[in-house]
């Protein structure tokens, strides 16, 4: 069959650990899949790479199939596996069959991920064309809703996409210098990362981008001065309402002024969104610092990880699932790379037996994503307690 | 303060089970000479704070590559 693939701009190509591929490559490759996919009965597709992510996107979408994006390689299936009988799918969703949609994982504290579907339509209805020429590196994880922006970003606007998935900050600091990348989108703890290690390579940057967590004045100071003549923004985006507006003039928080343009200040002080009529607090607390409003941390206990949401009780709740431990506080701590980092104090259940509980621990908190993993064990003989008996929160 | 430094790196890598050359004040951060990452380097910067009660990061992020300029960032906090 013959793919419906108007929106893959012809002079796309895609530069990732196999080599680079280009648009009319990936067509025929997505075709062969889409003639596959009756073969299979009730089929959805799995990938976790930008280049079966692509491909995948093109039959899917041609054959009106489920298409299921796996953030955490160890847990997903290369593309052209069948969904039924995969392990990996005990979390995903009984997705009735032949709807199109495309389904991204939440990140989790504790890896049991929700599944968001989109419309593949409304997937790229955001994507802005772009300048011709642009080369991109992408620095998030391919089957993220951030990472899967910038690639039809690439895909649509005709661009150099630059994709090493999994490697590693100084692997992408030298691709970037190699390719001489011209967009660039990422955390700020990727863009700590991402300065120190680019020392003193030259990058033509046009556009720098922020996102999933608020950036302090310093990194964007930082990034102004490294990168003079770049376009540089943040965004600001929510799980449910997606990217809520975009702050281009160099400075933190975003201005008081937009307090009238759809945003308010709740009772709590967190950001509102005023959707349809409809006002949405985002949990977020804001503080005006003159004609400015700075996010101020969240008014529940999720804490942001280098971009990963996580609540401290579950790490709790999941140390305490081993009988040697009698209590688990799991505090935050902010640090100036990540932006906070999980502290955990612990108390054995037998304060001797410490050298053969300290292995199990770490095998128990190795199964919790990464940013998860509490940074720093300290062990107590008991945690504080506030008179209420309740664990004191406060770090 | 770079000695202090240098160990809490070894400390940190070899917890990771990773493998490493020699670790000197100019020895590259996050250039992949050194298996760390984000993470990683959070931890390192936080253990060193626990150790020094010195905050050099209080006022937002300033740059640094080495392990000596890391050390020097500690030794201004003082």
């Amino acid at each position: 069959m013959s793919l419906p693939a108007a929106w893959l701009h012809p002079d796309f190509q895609l530069t990732d650990a196999a080599g680079t591929v280009i648009a009319v490559d990936l067509i025929a490759a997505a075709t062969r899949l889409a003639d596959e996919l009756p073969l299979w009965g009730r089929a959805g597709l799995a990938a976790t790479d930008t280049r079966a992510i692509l491909i995948a996107l093109l039959a899917a979408e041609a054959r009106q199939t489920d298409l299921f994006l796996i953030r955490d390689a160890s847990t997903g299936t290369e593309i052209g596996y069948r969904i039924e009988g995969e392990a990996a799918f005990e979390v995903a969703p009984d997705a009735p069959d032949g709807h199109g949609l495309v389904w991204l994982q939440t990140s989790g504290s504790t890896g049991r991920p929700k599944w968001v579907s989109h419309r593949p339509e409304d997937l790229r209805a955001r994507i802005a064309a772009g300048q011709p020429h642009a080369r991109w590196l992408l620095s998030y994880a391919a089957g993220g809703f951030a990472g899967l922006q910038v690639i039809l970003s690439a895909a649509i606007g005709g661009h150099h996409l630059v994709a090493a998935d999994h490697a590693s900050i100084g692997d992408l600091a030298a691709l970037a210098a190699a390719h001489q990348i011209t967009h660039l989108s990422g955390t700020p703890t990727f863009w700590r990362a991402f300065l120190m290690a680019l020392g003193t390579a030259e990058l033509p940057l046009a556009t720098v981008t922020l996102g999933g967590e608020a950036p302090d004045q310093a990194l964007l100071d930082l990034l102004r001065q490294k990168f003079p003549t770049a376009r540089l923004r943040h965004l600001y985006a929510t799980t449910e309402l997606g990217t809520v507006f975009s702050v281009a003039d160099g400075r933190a928080g975003f201005p008081a002024a937009w307090l009238d343009k759809g945003l308010a200040i709740t009772e709590h002080e967190t950001l509102a969104v005023i959707r349809d009529g409809v006002q949405h607090d985002t949990g977020d607390r804001v503080a005006r610092v003159g004609d400015r409003l700075l996010f101020r941390g969240r008014l529940d206990a999720m804490v942001n990880i280098g971009g990963v949401k996580i609540w401290p009780e579950e790490i709790e709740a999941h140390l305490l699932q081993l009988p040697l431990l009698r209590d688990a506080l799991v505090t935050p701590k902010p640090n100036p790379i990540t932006g906070t980092i999980l502290i955990a104090d612990l108390v054995l259940a037998d304060p001797d037996a410490r050298a053969a509980a300290e292995p199990l621990i770490k095998a128990h908190l190795a199964l919790l994503p990464r940013a998860a993993r509490p940074a720093m064990i300290r062990y107590k003989t008991a945690l504080p307690t506030g008179q209420t008996g309740k664990k004191l929160r406060v770090p | 303060m770079i000695a202090q430094v240098i160990a809490e790196l070894q400390r940190i890598l070899a917890d990771k089970g990773e493998a490493h050359g020699p670790i000197t004040a100019d020895s590259l951060l996050l250039d992949g000479d050194l298996a760390i990452d984000s993470l990683d380097l959070a931890t390192l910067v936080v253990a060193l704070e626990e150790q020094t009660g010195r905050e050099p990061f209080k006022a937002g992020f300033r740059m640094f590559t080495t392990v000596g300029e890391l050390a020097a960032l500690f030794d201004e906090a003082a």
